[in-house]
């Protein structure tokens, strides 16, 4: 959105739809009805291009696209059958927590009433929108750990990129993601048991799926309820 | 005073030397860097990759060296290019490109300083990190000195990924820039892996390779380490950092015309040597001591490092490397009653001397073969490898462990090669060798000795003559070939015999026996 799509008024706003002057209380009311669900797509559809959205989910087509050219050529077992596709999860998840970063800041948080709900669905659809397009990047080709892994993983990824994203802003949220890659990688082949490496771990581990999803709520809650973290020197 | 009175030139104190600018510059950049964000979370990456799994090892300098360069530079070649990106399109994504473009300083000094203040962060914290680790395995006392060159491969790989994040910062600034920037280091890293493994000549640049496929405790210990790699791999990484860099210097606004001119230069020159490096690492080639490049080679490395073993006490003394001084009793425990027997007989080793190597062979897949232990010289002397097992402490490995390991994996081999069969007769199973009565026997003998260090176990190999039903016609120049209940039934006797007894027979007749004059029937 530039500034100067600020200031055009509402298409949708019109007096009859706003039920202001003539018409029957029951149009009036269907009126503000279709308004306010024309006005919150449109404030859905802001905050979206506000961060990105339509990029990001280009970049996880491309990243399905890549993992489906992984998958032609990689083995079908070892460490680097995990490794490249894994990759690819935690890069899809950092993508996804770039987008929570706010171009508009305090003024934001101080007039936008749905924001919290926006903050929600957001990285909700995207982390579902990378699972699918992961998952239909590797259909018909051999995926280490299959569906359910992969599910897994992007959601713990995904959550770690959003706590990283409340705490050091959502610019520099891929830090979190990366990081517990490169750390964890070597895990693949150290046969690691705990359940907080969870990509070292079968997918039919129920530890390692817990310990995924409590951080993928724990970061969808956090940045819920706080947003990024604003920093005035982006 | 007006502007029109004003003078012309500025007071002769106020002028600032060309380089004064550039160097204030970083000096600013280096107060203002966002890397110093990221020096917490590169150190806590640095316990939890390479610190803590370095100290799950024994204090052997190769080991703990070679981490600082494949498990510190996994985390840290993304999280840089990740952090370099971000640096670099700071202007981008402010708009500040065109107002930074109209400073006193050239711009591609400016963007220099810039990068040179997070690489400096990032050096001294990857320094910092090296110093721990050499400090604290120097307070453990381990044999020899630290190595260099990992060290110096992982700062090359801090500046490389640092420059290469940087440029795309600089050229794509945007939000998803640094996530990219990261994620695309890290598909580099594992595609070299790939590349590795799928044994592609030139993937041997690939700056995680320490040296090839040999174990980290293979090399550096009786050999000095041998350069070679790591040269050609700096020469990449500083080819890479340079060509990168370079090219933020082209586009118009960069600069006058010579430092544009220099920018040029400086990519050309960056790409000869990334070349250079990559087509040199492609003429690698597995040695005995490490990985050889025959235009980097010096004759030097190829000396054996001087040392003064550290022997046991025992029937047949062994001595270590002192860099395994702490292994000598479990070597000891795992050797010695095999020692013991054989001790005095014909041809049996009087001394075990450890060994860099044996032999050594590539294999598919970027791995490696080590020769089995092998007995020389007169008297004879048991040359012992300890490169590739897994050494007591090792990833937490029990003493017990790497007794009972050593002793399965050397001792059929030690027994085998002194009765005159083929190293891997008994531990592979059928084996075509062994294929006649004369060889029987011999089997027999391995098996009864090999019994008495690893307790009762059922003959795991069948000389392809023997069947379970009776012998085979006609197949061997001797008469039958045994049955395996023969077979079984020889070793059974042999082994029951007391140790004074089996030790006599085999004094008197260990040399008819190896040159196969020995039948099944014979042994007692």
């Amino acid at each position: 959105m530039t500034a100067a799509g600020v200031g055009r008024p509402v298409p949708e706003l019109t007096p009859a739809q706003a039920g202001g002057s003539g018409g029957s209380g029951r149009a009036g009311l269907a009126g503000r009805a279709g308004l306010a669900g024309s006005a919150g797509l449109r404030l859905v559809r802001l905050h979206a291009a506000s961060r990105r959205a339509l990029t990001c989910l280009l970049v996880l087509v491309t990243c399905a696209a890549a993992l489906r050219t992984a998958l032609h050529w990689l083995p079908h077992t070892g460490v680097l059958s995990r490794q490249i596709p894994l990759t690819i999860e935690a890069g899809a998840a950092a993508v996804i927590g770039a987008t929570t970063r706010s171009p508009f800041g305090e003024p934001e948080r101080a007039t936008g009433r749905w924001l919290p709900w926006l903050r929600l669905a957001l990285p909700v659809a995207l982390t579902g929108g990378a699972v699918g397009a992961l998952a239909a990047g590797s259909a018909s080709a051999h995926l280490a750990y299959g569906s359910i892994g992969l599910l897994r993983d992007v959601a713990g990824f995904t959550g770690l990129a959003l706590l990283a994203a409340a705490v050091l802003g959502g610019a520099l949220s891929w830090i979190g993601p990366i990081a517990y890659l490169g750390v964890t990688l070597p895990g693949l082949t150290g046969h690691w048991a705990t359940p907080w490496v969870w990509p070292a771990r079968p997918p039919h581990d129920r530890g390692a799926a817990i310990c995924a999803t409590l951080v993928f709520a724990a970061g969808v809650a956090v940045i819920t309820l706080r947003g990024a973290r604003d920093s005035t020197r982006e | 005073m007006t502007a029109a009175t004003a003078p012309v030139t500025a007071p002769r104190s106020w002028r600032v030397p060309s380089a004064a600018g550039p160097a204030r510059l970083l000096r600013v950049e280096l107060r203002r860097s966002p890397m110093l964000w990221l020096l917490p979370v590169l150190a806590a990456a640095f316990y939890v990759s390479t610190y803590h799994p370095a100290m799950d090892n024994p204090p052997f300098w190769n080991i703990r060296s070679g981490m600082l360069q494949s498990h510190t530079m996994l985390v840290f070649a993304p999280l840089l290019a990740g952090v370099g990106a971000w640096v670099g399109s700071r202007d981008g994504r402010r708009g500040l490109a065109d107002l930074v473009g109209a400073t006193a300083v050239p711009r591609w000094a400016g963007q220099l300083a810039t990068w040179a203040a997070a690489t400096i962060w990032a050096e001294a914290l990857y320094l910092g990190c090296v110093g721990v680790l050499y400090g604290v395995t120097a307070d453990e006392g381990p044999w020899g000195g630290p190595l260099w060159w990992p060290v110096a491969v992982g700062a090359a790989t801090v500046a490389a990924s640092c420059a290469v994040g940087f440029a795309a910062g600089e050229l794509l600034p945007g939000r998803f820039t640094a996530a990219l920037a990261a994620l695309v280091v890290f598909l580099a890293l594992a595609g070299g892996a790939f590349a590795i493994q799928d044994d592609a000549t030139y993937a041997q640049i690939w700056p995680l390779n320490v040296q090839g496929p040999f174990p980290s405790d293979s090399y550096g210990i009786f050999y000095p380490y041998l350069p070679d790699l790591a040269l050609a791999q700096v020469m990449f990484l500083a080819g890479l950092a340079a060509a990168a860099l370079g090219a933020l210097g082209w586009p118009a606004g960069a600069g006058g015309r010579w430092l544009r001119g220099a920018a040029a230069a400086v990519t050309v020159a960056g790409l000869a040597a990334a070349g250079t490096g990559t087509a040199l690492a492609g003429t690698a080639r597995v040695e005995a001591n490490g990985m050889v490049i025959p235009a980097l080679h010096n004759a030097a490395s190829d000396r054996p490092t001087p040392y003064t073993p550290v022997c046991g006490r025992g029937a047949v003394p062994v001595c270590l490397q002192p860099a395994y001084r702490a292994d000598l009793p479990e070597v000891t425990a795992a050797l010695g009653p095999l020692l013991s027997q054989l001790a005095g007989l014909p041809g049996a080793p009087v001394r075990v001397t450890q060994v860099a190597v044996t032999s050594v062979h590539p294999a598919p897949s970027n791995g490696i073969a080590f020769g089995p232990p092998v007995i020389r010289g007169r008297p004879a002397v048991l040359d012992l490898p300890l490169s590739g097992l897994t050494l007591p402490g090792e990833g937490n490995t029990p003493a017990a462990s790497f007794i009972s390991s050593l002793r399965q994996q050397y001792g059929p081999v030690i027994v085998n090669e002194l009765v005159g069969l083929p190293a891997d007769t008994v531990t592979i199973g059928m084996n075509p060798v062994v294929g006649n009565d004369d060889h029987a026997a011999q089997f027999a003998v391995a098996q009864a000795l090999e019994r008495g260090l690893n307790g009762p176990s059922l003959i795991r190999s069948i000389p392809p003559g023997a069947r379970a039903g009776g012998p085979v016609a006609g197949a061997s120049t001797r008469g039958a070939s045994p049955s395996s209940a023969q077979l079984q039934a020889a070793v059974n006797r042999f082994a029951a015999l007391p140790e004074g007894a089996r030790h006599a027979w085999l004094a008197t007749h260990l040399t008819a026996l190896r040159a196969g004059r020995v039948t099944l029937s014979e042994i007692p």
